[in-house]
C-alpha cells in the first residue's frame, strides 16, 4: 500500500449503521415509485403493491439496525430531541412520519376498499403525495447526515445526498422488480418489465454518473482524496460495486429490454440477477463510503499532523512458548 | 482607577471562559499528559483523551520532529454540540463542553462531527492483558468509577478535569507535564495567563478553517 494512504479511519460506524442507510433507502425509493405509479395508473397495479409492502418493513427493519448500533438502545427514545440543529434528530422525525403514511397508505390500499369512492381516492392521494414527500426527505436524510459530519472530509460534500437519493431510487427500484418478478404473474409482466427495465438501466447511467462525480471532487482535497484513493483500491468496492453491483445489471436491464422487445416474452431469472445484484451493489455502495471515511490532518504553522491507521494487532501471550 | 472598576464589574458579571495553552516549544512528546489523564479518569483501553501526534518536517539532515498534544478544544462553537441528537452534549456557562451521561443513547454522531478525533466511545470493557484474562482488580476498580462517571456506549471526552478544576486545581494534564508546557487558565480574563501568552506569542489554533473556535491555542516556535 502506499505509505501515504495510511490516515486514520472512522471506526464507529460500520455494517449495522450501512445497512439501516440502505433499507432507509430501499424504503424511500420503493415507496416513491409505487406511489407515482399510483398516480399515473387508474387502476391498482402490482408494482404500486409490491412498492407498498416493501417500503414499510424496509423502514422498520432498517430502523432496529439503527436501534442496534445504539452505545445505549434503551435511550433510543430522545433521539428526536434536537431537530433544530441535528440531523439524526431531524431525520428521526422524517423517517417516523414516512414510516405512518406508508403503514397507512399500505392498510388503505391493500386492506379496504376506501380508493374505490372518490372521498377516499382523494384520501390516498393526499397521503400518497405527503409520503412522496417524506419518501424523499428520507433518501436525502441518508446522505445529508453523512454530509454533516464535519469530522469525515470524505463525507463532507453536496454530491454525497444526490449520490445517496439516486442510488436509493435504484435500488428501490429493483427491489420492485424483485418482488414483482417472484410474486407476479409472467404473463402479465412483459409490458411492465419492459418500462421498467429500461427506467433501471436510465436511474442506473444516472448513478454512475453521479458516483464518478463524487469520486472526481473528492479527489481534487487532500483529505477527500486520500477516503477517495482508499474506497477505490476496495476489491469490493470496484469489483462488488462498480462491476456487480452497476456494471452487470446495468447490461441486464438492456438485455431484458431488448429481448421483451424482440420476443415479446420476458426473462423472471434475468430480472432476479439483476435485482439481487443491483440491491447488494447499493449496500456495498454505502458500506464502502462509510468505512473509508478518514479523519482529517490537523495542521499548524505548516506541520502537518496525520492521524495514522495501525491495524488492530492479536495482543502477545503473558508467558506463552512459541509452538513447537 | 476606571481599569480596576471595569475589572471588578468584569469578575462579578462574567463567569470564566476556561481554556488552555500548549506551548509546543516546551513540549518534547514524553506522552506524561496521556497517562495522567487515563490515571485521572480512569479511561478504557484506547481511549485517550489527551493525545501526542507526531510530526516531521524537512528532509535529513534539516529535519524536525514536533509533538503535538490534543485534547477536547472546548470549542466557543462545538459541532459535536450540534449534532448531538438528545442534547446531551451541554457547554456549560464556564465555556467547558460536557456529556451528560444519562442522556447519551451512544448514536456516535458526534465522533464523526468533531474534526479533532477528541470524542470516544467503547461497546465493552476489555482487558488490557491478554489470552481473555478477567479484569485484574485495578481495573475492576477503574472500570467501576468509569461506569459511575462516564458509562459504556457514551460518547465521552475530555472535560478539563471538572472534578479537579472544581476543587481549585488543575486539569491532570497540566499538573503531569514535567515541561510545564501546558498552560490553563480563564481565556475571558485579559489579564490571566493564558490571555498574555496567547497575545504576546501570538497564539494560533489547529485548524482555524474547521470554524469551531477552540478554545486551546498552541505557541509555536518560530
Amino acid at each position: 500500500m502506499d505509505p501515504k494512504v495510511n490516515g486514520q479511519l472512522q471506526h464507529d460506524w460500520g455494517w449495522l449503521i450501512a445497512v439501516y442507510l440502505f433499507l432507509g433507502g430501499v424504503g424511500g425509493g420503493a415507496y416513491t415509485i409505487a406511489a407515482i405509479n399510483s398516480f399515473t395508473d387508474a387502476s391498482p397495479v402490482l408494482s404500486t403493491t409490491v412498492g407498498l409492502w416493501i417500503a414499510f418493513p424496509a423502514l422498520l427493519v432498517g430502523t432496529v439496525f439503527l436501534i442496534a448500533d445504539l452505545g445505549s438502545p434503551t435511550r433510543a427514545f430522545l433521539a428526536g430531541m434536537k431537530p433544530g440543529t441535528s440531523w439524526i434528530a431531524r431525520g428521526t422525525w422524517i423517517i417516523s412520519a414516512f414510516m405512518v403514511l406508508s403503514f397507512v397508505h399500505l392498510i388503505l390500499h391493500q386492506y379496504t376498499n376506501v380508493g374505490e369512492t372518490s372521498g377516499g381516492a382523494t384520501l390516498i392521494n393526499v397521503i400518497a403525495v405527503a409520503g412522496i414527500i417524506f419518501a424523499i426527505g428520507t433518501m436525502a436524510y441518508t446522505g445529508i447526515l453523512l454530509g454533516a459530519s464535519k469530522g469525515i472530509p470524505f463525507w463532507r460534500s453536496g454530491i454525497v445526498p444526490v449520490v445517496f437519493v439516486v442510488s436509493a431510487t435504484v435500488t428501490g427500484h429493483f427491489a420492485i422488480m424483485l418482488g414483482m418478478a417472484l410474486f407476479g404473474d409472467t404473463a402479465g409482466l412483459v409490458m411492465p418489465f419492459k418500462t421498467m427495465a429500461l427506467e433501471a438501466a436510465g436511474l442506473v447511467v444516472l448513478e454512475v454518473l453521479a458516483i464518478l462525480f463524487f469520486l472526481q471532487a473528492a479527489f481534487r482535497q487532500p483529505d477527500p482524496r486520500e477516503s477517495a484513493e482508499r474506497i477505490l483500491r476496495k476489491r469490493m468496492f470496484v469489483i462488488g460495486y462498480f462491476l456487480f453491483g452497476l456494471a452487470v445489471p446495468l447490461g441486464l436491464m438492456l438485455f431484458l429490454y431488448s429481448i421483451t422487445l424482440e420476443t415479446g416474452s420476458t426473462k423472471i431469472p434475468v430480472v432476479i440477477t439483476g435485482a439481487i445484484l443491483g440491491l447488494i451493489g447499493g449496500l456495498i455502495l454505502r458500506q464502502a463510503v462509510l468505512i473509508c471515511g478518514a479523519l482529517p490532518t490537523l495542521n499548524i504553522a505548516g506541520f502537518e499532523f496525520r492521524r495514522i491507521h495501525r491495524p488492530k494487532e492479536p495482543k502477545p501471550g503473558i508467558g506463552m512458548l512459541p509452538p513447537q | 482607577m476606571e481599569k480596576v472598576a471595569e475589572k471588578i464589574i468584569r469578575s462579578e458579571s462574567v463567569m470564566s471562559q476556561y481554556g488552555m495553552v500548549i506551548d509546543l516549544k516546551r513540549c518534547y512528546g514524553c506522552y506524561a499528559c496521556s497517562m495522567a489523564c487515563k490515571t485521572a479518569n480512569h479511561t478504557p483501553p484506547g481511549v485517550f483523551w489527551a493525545r501526542v501526534l507526531m510530526s516531521e518536517v524537512g528532509t535529513y539532515p534539516n529535519a524536525v520532529r514536533q509533538a503535538l498534544p490534543v485534547l477536547c478544544m472546548q470549542c466557543e462553537e462545538p459541532s459535536c454540540m450540534e449534532v448531538c441528537p438528545t442534547g446531551a452534549t451541554q457547554k456549560r456557562d464556564d465555556g467547558i463542553v460536557i456529556v451528560e451521561k444519562d442522556k447519551c443513547m451512544g448514536c456516535k454522531y458526534c465522533i464523526m462531527a468533531c474534526p479533532y478525533g477528541a470524542r470516544y466511545s467503547v461497546e465493552k470493557w476489555e482487558s488490557y492483558f491478554p489470552d481473555g484474562l478477567p479484569l485484574s482488580p485495578l481495573e475492576e476498580f477503574q472500570k467501576k468509577v468509569w461506569e459511575e462517571k462516564s458509562g459504556v456506549g457514551v460518547a465521552t471526552k475530555c472535560d478539563f478535569c471538572l472534578d479537579k478544576i472544581s476543587e481549585g486545581k488543575k486539569p491532570a494534564c497540566v499538573e503531569a507535564c514535567p515541561a510545564k508546557a501546558r498552560i490553563f487558565g480563564d481565556h475571558s480574563d485579559p489579564d490571566s495567563e493564558i490571555s498574555i501568552l496567547i497575545k504576546k506569542e501570538r497564539g494560533q489554533v489547529l485548524n482555524p478553517e474547521f470554524g469551531n473556535k477552540p478554545k486551546v491555542y498552541y505557541l509555536f516556535p518560530r
